[in-house]
């Protein structure tokens, strides 16, 4: 299938309104009414679930959603290297600067 | 003297802002990169960075292009992939209580999940952080991801990276942000478990779906875990904080004046 430029604004048009849509509605929502305290205790958890999901995503899933055992090493170690730095630094950008170049030498040397 | 205090307000949301707006450049680039390398022209490139503003969502389409997915199904994994925000917009309503329906509506259209954190750590820890510098952190974020999307997609053409490298850069970003959220063992746990599931959850969705599914039932067990230990064992071990960390990217100079004179 080829795509052409219209093909490209309309996934851009419709993908704007799926992703607006949940942006936008709960903000609403919850914005003029009170918000029950279990849902503000139940939202807490929300971020470390999702970027931890996402990160396993990045490091242990393949593209065809399989798990990968073999040719990630540089990528766990990486991971494990922005651990310590974010912990020890706190820095956003150290963490990731570092990780990044840990990255880079170690899938040229393995 | 008014004029003065807007440019002290800008030159502050720039200070909490600017370590995201670098984390998002070398992504921004990478993500204009394999736009331009899944076919996108430029200024469709620049056009969907700022609508849709989500690494994952503009990586996604770059993905399902290159591999000749219908444009009703590319459409389907982003709702899937975005669903995640209604989460994200739910937990930062409570600070927007009382806004316009105008100043809600243009937040929602620049929210993310990096300016989200950096907004949700500023609004828990600052007092005088308002949802107008936090919609400034937005649009710096934005500002920054959508030129260097276009600077990504002018030199697609020209340079040749590694993109495994490139890719990575987002999942420290994501990293980084999970180390500065951790701070009962219990959400160490959480965490732990989250990523196990998440491993789960994908596999057997075969679909980004996974990650909604398992964020929701992570987080889920994360908040009865608690109010469980809570209500029952107030005393658990499970509910102490570890370490001495409080804080985010924002409070960082702080912890860093604290640490100097321990």
């Amino acid at each position: 299938m080829e795509y052409s430029s219209l093909d490209h604004l309309m996934i851009i048009i419709l993908g704007f309104f799926v992703a607006f849509a949940p942006r936008y509605l709960p903000l609403l929502f919850f914005s003029k009414r009170q918000i029950p305290d279990w849902f503000n205790d139940w939202m807490k958890y929300v971020p470390i679930s999702l970027f931890t999901a996402l990160v396993v995503k990045g490091i242990f899933i393949s593209s065809k959603y399989t798990l990968v055992t073999n040719g990630n090493l540089a990528l766990i170690i990486g991971g494990l290297v922005v651990i310590l730095i974010a912990y020890w630094t706190r820095s956003m950008a150290m963490s990731v600067i570092v990780g990044l170049v840990t990255v880079m030498i170690l899938t040229m040397i393995i | 003297m008014k004029r003065v205090k807007t440019e002290a307000r800008w030159k502050e949301t720039f200070k909490v802002a600017w370590p995201l707006c670098l984390s998002y450049t070398p992504i921004g680039l990478a993500c204009g990169i394999l736009l331009h390398a899944a076919g996108f022209n430029t200024l469709l490139t620049g056009l969907v960075s700022l609508v849709i503003f989500s690494g994952g969502a503009q990586f996604l389409i770059a993905q399902m292009l290159t591999v000749n997915a219908p444009i009703l199904t590319i459409v389907l994994m982003l709702f899937f992939l975005e669903l995640r925000y209604a989460l994200l917009g739910s937990s930062l309503s409570k600070y927007l209580q009382g806004e316009s329906h105008t100043s809600i509506f243009t937040f929602a259209l620049s929210l993310n999940d990096e300016n989200y954190a950096v907004n949700y750590l500023k609004f828990a820890t600052d007092k005088n952080w308002t949802p107008n510098d936090a919609r400034q952190v937005e649009h710096w974020s934005l500002l920054f991801w959508s030129v260097s999307n276009i600077i990504g997609s002018l030199i697609g053409s020209v340079l040749s990276i590694n993109l495994t490298v490139v890719d990575f850069a987002l999942t420290a970003l994501f990293i980084y942000m999970i180390v500065m959220q951790v701070k009962s063992r219990l959400s160490l746990l959480i965490c732990i478990f989250s990523g196990v599931l998440a491993a789960v959850c994908l596999i057997v969705t075969k679909s980004t779906l996974g990650l909604v599914a398992s964020t929701l039932i992570a987080s889920f067990t994360g908040f009865l875990t608690e109010e469980l230990l809570v209500k029952k064992r107030p005393a658990s071990a499970l509910l102490q904080d570890i370490g001495s960390r409080k804080g985010g990217p924002i409070i960082e100079e702080i912890d860093k004046k604290e640490s100097n004179i321990l």
